[in-house]
């Protein structure tokens, strides 16, 4: 079970997540409903993915047929055919989401491995594929759109409102998926995943087992769904769309998609990242999938597996060694990330139609442009002296981080006499480290 | 009769550049079983190279660079990246290439911008081949699909009647034994990866100058070639022909169709229940042509899961 430590860990956490409203502005508000949402989204993924080894490639379909339930669900009450209240309406994702897992389900567990996942595939496209044309139900390209009703005291108008809504419904599925993960079928899952066989061999059912935990992995796939429904108050078909299945696989992949809370994480985080970038940069996702190839090159276990690995394997007094050089690394990442930030960014923005104009109106001159609130000629020493430097002085420190960290890493894990031997420390610590922190970008 | 004969012969050229697109996969994730997600973002590559070298140099010239460098792109994507993650799976291979898509498109629409680029193909081939119902037969689209069967031919010649081809279908199979028998395992596998990227960079050089050339023009296809993949079966060349083929007709003979269910039943006079029910039993065929593909997926998978010409399951 659990220890101590860690319900005191969730406890300061939950106490957070209920004062944050207080301290957030409205933007950001609603930054942290939508991260939350990712959050349960990729908890669900990864009950059908980390626990049972079944890499769905369609979730999105029981995610946007949660939002649709939901949404129907709304419209119903908002017509006044007959009363619900609104905290409840979850529970219409969440069933829609069972119902449609325990059918697609049942067909596409007949199939493990890679043709699980086209199965999956497959039946997600469809969806996606019917949705703009199917206007009783998916309100064709447009989509369908509601208000959220008054009930129980509330108006729902606002987003604290619609936060404390999302946030019980998060805390309550979290705590449903951890203590599902306790019970026998949860354990089976486990099982399931690493050796089908010997579990048919035992006598169960396995087509069963995993039809089951796939649904309820759909279940509260639906129940995101359905928040997500709530917070926007409208769907349309792109819910459905390859790309929004593929993000939640990516979210919990970056994550850690072999620890409980990693996922959540991961989501949170590239939801958060996605959230502030893409109001920045235009190539914001250029940066994303720069991340996506980092963090699958060097931190192949995700975040969550990284932070787990710093758990078990550094020693109580072995920090000391290691926060020097990861200082140095991040000081690295830092210098590698602006240098390529610099050269995006200006190529974007000389490369820009306005550019093009005011060098027109110039006569064809190379006009300064217009960069981080500050104006660099094109082809001036400065303006190439300083991606030139950035890049060059990370580029020579880079080797050096990772000689040091490494050996840092070993003097940190270093075992007292005594101790049995564990597997032998990951030579990719440093740059691991460096990708973690979301930095490591080498042009 | 006119619809018969255009539908046909648009759904073979449009199948034939399906499989243009998709033979490369058949290769990779057929053979070396790496999920391929970045395949069609290889195509967006090779049209895109092309676009640049006609102006350069001629159109001639971005045709037979296209596919080295999508070639070239792909050794340091298999030599430097894949090759890192295999033996974390599936999942890995898929979520590195869904980020390498993301970066590939980026950095072209850094340089191209978000607009359509005007990738023309030289006026001398832009003439009628025939004129069929009065319309004009344009002969780009037969030189189109005389490239795929070109492709077709050489690449199931090398796979069946070559030494190299043998190496190739042998390490499908049994990896560890090919590698006792002396052969050089990885660079097999750098070469077919490189080989598979390199036909997608030339579909997208030749298929480029016909069709618009965009930052979407990968998503349109990005999963359609997993589509012709799966269901013409894992590293069957011949599959992926026929399973492009006839996504390619279904797609252009559903397009004019305007039979829904409800027709269906109607025959049995069962047409005014049916047409009450609404919702799926009223879509019209032709709104939903871009569903066929995965459907015929989703049938292949359930009762054929090794796909029409596969042998492994």
């Amino acid at each position: 079970m659990i220890g101590a430590r860690t319900i005191a860990l969730l406890l300061v956490a939950l106490g957070l997540l209920i004062v944050l409203p207080l301290l957030l502005s409205p933007n950001l508000l609603n930054a942290a409903i939508k991260m939350m949402i990712a959050a349960l989204f990729a908890l669900a993924f990864t009950l059908a993915m980390g626990q049972a080894g079944m890499l769905s490639f369609g979730h999105a379909a029981y995610y946007g047929l949660g939002a649709f339930a939901a949404l129907h669900l709304m419209r119903a009450v908002e017509q006044k055919l007959f009363g619900f209240p609104t905290p409840l309406i979850p529970l219409a994702g969440a069933l829609a989401g069972f119902v449609f897992g325990l059918a697609f389900g049942w067909f596409a567990t007949q199939r493990t491995g890679v043709y699980f996942s086209m199965v999956t595939l497959a039946l997600a496209e469809l969806l996606f594929t019917l949705a703009p044309t199917w206007n009783s139900l998916f309100g064709g390209e447009s989509g369908i759109a509601t208000m959220r009703g008054p009930s129980w005291g509330m108006t729902f108008g606002s987003d604290e409102e619609v936060y404390y809504l999302t946030l019980g419904w998060f805390v309550l599925s979290a705590w449903c998926m951890w203590a599902f993960t306790r019970t026998p079928v949860g354990r089976l899952a486990l099982a399931l995943r690493d050796n089908e066989h010997r579990v048919r061999f035992l006598g169960f059912n396995t087509h069963v087992a995993r039809t089951l935990i796939f649904a309820i992995s759909c279940l509260f796939t639906g129940v995101a769904g359905a928040l997500l429904a709530i917070a926007n108050e409208a769907a349309n078909y792109t819910i459905f769309s390859a790309q929004a299945s593929a993000n939640v696989v990516l979210q919990t992949f970056i994550g850690g998609a072999g620890t409980f809370f990693g996922p959540a994480l991961g989501a949170a985080i590239m939801t958060f990242f996605a959230r502030i970038t893409s109001d920045l940069t235009r190539s914001w996702l250029l940066y994303q999938g720069l991340i996506f190839v980092l963090v699958m090159l060097f931190a192949p276990q995700g975040l969550g597996g990284l932070v787990d690995l710093h758990a078990r394997r550094v020693r109580a007094n072995g920090w000391k060694h290691l926060v020097a050089p990861y200082l140095l690394c991040l000081v690295v990442g830092v210098l590698l990330v602006a240098g390529l930030v610099f050269v995006v960014e200006s190529i974007h923005v000389v490369l820009t139609d306005a550019y093009l104009a005011k060098r027109t109106a110039a006569k064809g001159e190379w006009v300064p442009y217009e960069l981080f609130g500050r104006s660099f000629e094109p082809f001036s020493p400065l303006t190439w002296g300083i991606p030139i430097v950035l890049l060059a002085l990370g580029g020579v420190l880079l080797p050096i981080a990772r000689r040091i960290t490494a050996r840092a890493w070993l003097a940190a894990t270093r075992e007292e006499p005594g101790e049995t031997h564990a597997p032998p420390v990951a030579t990719d610590a440093a740059p691991a480290d460096a990708a973690a922190a979301g930095q490591g970008a080498r042009p | 009769m006119e619809y018969i004969v255009v539908s046909l012969l648009n759904g073979v050229v449009h199948g034939l550049l399906l499989f243009m697109v998709s033979a490369g996969l058949t290769l990779i994730f057929g053979m070396m079983g790496v999920l391929n997600f970045a395949h069609a973002w290889f195509y967006m590559l090779g049209a895109y190279v092309g676009f640049t070298l006609t102006r350069l140099g001629g159109f001639w010239l971005g045709l037979a660079f296209a596919p080295i460098v999508a070639g070239l792109a792909g050794v340091l994507v298999e030599r430097y990246m894949l090759r890192r993650v295999h033996k974390f799976g599936h999942a890995h291979e898929l979520l590195l290439t869904f980020g390498l898509a993301f970066i590939i498109e980026e950095v072209i629409k850094l340089f191209y911008g978000d607009a359509l680029v005007s990738y023309q193909m030289p006026n001398y081939m832009r003439f009628a081949a025939f004129t069929i119902f009065e319309t004009n037969y344009p002969f780009y689209r037969l030189f189109m699909g005389a490239v795929a069967l070109a492709m077709f031919a050489v690449l199931y010649l090398l796979l069946t009647r070559t030494r190299v081809g043998i190496v190739v279908r042998a390490a499908t199979y049994r990896p560890t034994t090919v590698e006792a028998l002396g052969h050089n395992l990885p660079v097999v596998y750098m070469a077919v990866f490189a080989g598979g990227s390199a036909l997608a960079g030339l579909a997208g050089a030749v298929a480029g100058a016909f069709y618009p050339t965009g930052p979407n023009m990968a998503v349109d296809f990005g999963t359609l070639v997993f589509v012709v993949v799966v269901i013409g079966g894992l590293g069957s060349v011949v599959g992926a022909l026929i399973a492009s083929l006839m996504i390619g007709l279904f797609i252009s003979f559903s397009v004019g169709l305007n039979v829904s269910i409800a027709d269906l039943f109607g025959l049995v006079g069962l047409g005014p229940w049916a047409n009450d029910l609404g919702g799926l039993f009223t879509l019209q065929l032709s709104t939903i042509a871009n569903s066929m593909p995965f459907l015929l997926m989703l049938l292949v998978l359930l009762i054929r899961p090794a796909g029409l010409m596969g042998d492994r399951q």
